[in-house]
């Protein structure tokens, strides 16, 4: 980590700070993170929009992406999880999420900027948020103002039990929820990130022979480390958005469901 | 319309949280932190700080932004573009999408069973043409046998009467010979007793009349005759 050390002086945080390119200084400062967020909300939007237009009876080009999308969203995650009432219902939300997440994470290994907006917290945190009034929402509409209290009693518990069950439920299912999402889509693409950076700067500094010749022939190593972590992330970027869904479906599923 | 009107609501909500979280800072660059450092030094030097001090502020110095505050711009960036997306894809994007899938479904059951159908009739007209070949050939069949019949009797028809006319031409043909016979046996009886009566004027010279000699010649003739038959 030396060498990392020397490369960023002021700390790691520099991997993740960005400058602000317009309105510095006001809550509005838009960084290149920003910018990525933008860029994703309009590949998104070109995808689904332009490609639910097509109507051909053999889907091609971004139709088929689109259809395809939809429909491993519905029948893998919303339908899989939910049923297929309440799936078929809630996939739009769920593949909004899905598609947005993806197409942010998916940066990190995107030439020239590598780098995904999810590996700053305020992004996953905003979601998480999202999530987590949703299914709140959810409840209280699917099953009263009771729906907290209902939810925290499991049945079959005995009575005196519910002194430590009503705790341990209400903070796992309300409070550690919304922080645990966040926080392994975070982590986890900060780690992707720092990875890449890690084995990216070895090959830069291993190629500066500055300490003798023989550095070169190490060099194929972190290289096809790079290689492999960049395809590496490619598979986590898909993974982590599809994890992030998959939990939104399942607390959301929660909330409809009262039987479960 | 519920889930619509739930994200909206959570999108809502979202504003709020906006305002919560505090301006992160940009990290410090490399000569901010050797200003940083070189001031404290001095102050250190001039005996304003104790070193305990001197350490904390020191460290302070390379004290970056914790990665754990979230920005408020991208809080709101992140905010606005995913309410856009949520909005586009929920109104727009999605309903048109599945409304596209909804009529294939449609447009491929019916062809589904607009094809059944056709292999259905298909089915019935071929087993139409299959009983109707099968009368064909029934048919057929008949009719070798009643021709196979009908030849065989037309042959023993024609063999009968070929059979009746032979017998007919035979019987005939043996009347015939047998009249002919008897003609040649009259004429020969006459011819014999003129030549006999002739023989014997010769041999008697007229001992007898002539019509007394040819009644004993027939006589006799007709008593050879009668002993011949």
């Amino acid at each position: 980590m030396t060498v990392v050390a020397e490369l960023f002086p002021n700390g790691i945080t520099e991997l993740f700070e960005w400058k602000a390119i317009l309105f510095e200084g006001s809550p509005f400062a838009l960084n290149k993170t920003g910018i990525m967020v933008l860029v994703s909300m309009v590949i998104c939007l070109v995808i689904f929009v332009i490609g639910s237009r097509k109507r051909a009876l053999v889907p091609t080009g971004l139709q088929n992406v689109a259809e395809a999308g939809y429909l491993a969203i519905e029948q893998q995650i919303a339908v899989e999880v939910m049923g297929p009432h309440e799936g078929k219902k809630w996939t739009p939300f769920l593949a909004s999420l899905f598609f947005f997440i993806y197409f942010i994470n998916v940066w990190s290994v995107f030439p020239g900027i590598q780098f995904p907006a999810t590996a700053r917290i305020a992004l996953p945190g905003l979601l998480a948020i999202i999530v987590w009034l949703v299914f709140i929402g959810a409840g209280f509409k699917t099953q009263g103002p009771l729906y907290i209290f209902k939810n925290i009693t499991p049945p079959g518990v005995p009575k005196p039990l519910y002194i430590l069950v009503i705790p341990i439920e209400f903070i796992s299912k309300y409070l550690v929820r919304p922080f645990s999402l966040a926080v392994r889509l975070f982590a986890n693409m900060v780690a992707g990130h720092v990875l890449l950076t890690v084995f990216a700067v070895m090959c830069v500094e291993l190629l500066k022979a500055e300490s003798g010749a023989y550095q070169i022939a190490f060099i194929p190593l972190p290289f096809f480390g790079l290689l492999f972590m960049t395809a590496f992330e490619i598979l986590v970027a898909l993974l982590q958005a599809y994890i992030f869904t998959i939990l939104s479906a399942v607390y959301i599923g929660e909330s409809v469901h009262p039987e479960h | 319309m519920r889930i619509r009107r739930l994200v909206a609501v959570s999108l809502l909500a979202l504003g709020t949280v906006v305002t919560v979280p505090g301006v992160a800072h940009a990290s410090g660059s490399a000569g901010e932190i050797s200003e940083c450092l070189l001031e404290k030094a001095e102050e250190l030097e001039a005996k304003e700080i104790d070193a305990a001090t001197f350490d904390v502020e020191a460290k302070n110095c390379y004290a970056a932004p914790s990665p754990l505050l979230p920005a408020t711009g991208e809080i709101i960036w992140g905010g606005i573009a995913f309410l856009i997306v949520a909005f586009g894809l929920i109104k727009f994007g999605f309903p048109a999408l599945r409304k596209g899938l909804a009529d294939r479904e449609a447009k491929i059951r019916e062809d589904l069973e607009a094809a059944e159908a056709a292999k259905a009739s298909a089915q019935q007209a071929d087993g139409q043409h299959e009983s109707i070949i099968a009368e064909a050939r029934t048919e057929a069949g008949k009719l070798i046998e009643q021709a196979k019949a009908d030849a065989d009797r037309v042959r023993a028809e024609t063999i009968a009467r070929a059979e009746a006319d032979a017998a007919d031409i035979r019987a005939r043909a043996n009347a015939d010979a047998q009249l002919a016979t008897e003609r040649a046996m009259a004429d020969l009886q006459s011819q014999v007793a003129e030549l006999s009566v002739d023989l014997a004027e010769r041999v008697v010279q007229r001992n007898l009349d002539r019509d007394t000699q040819k009644a004993l010649v027939e006589s006799f003739i007709n008593e050879v005759g009668g002993s011949r038959s």
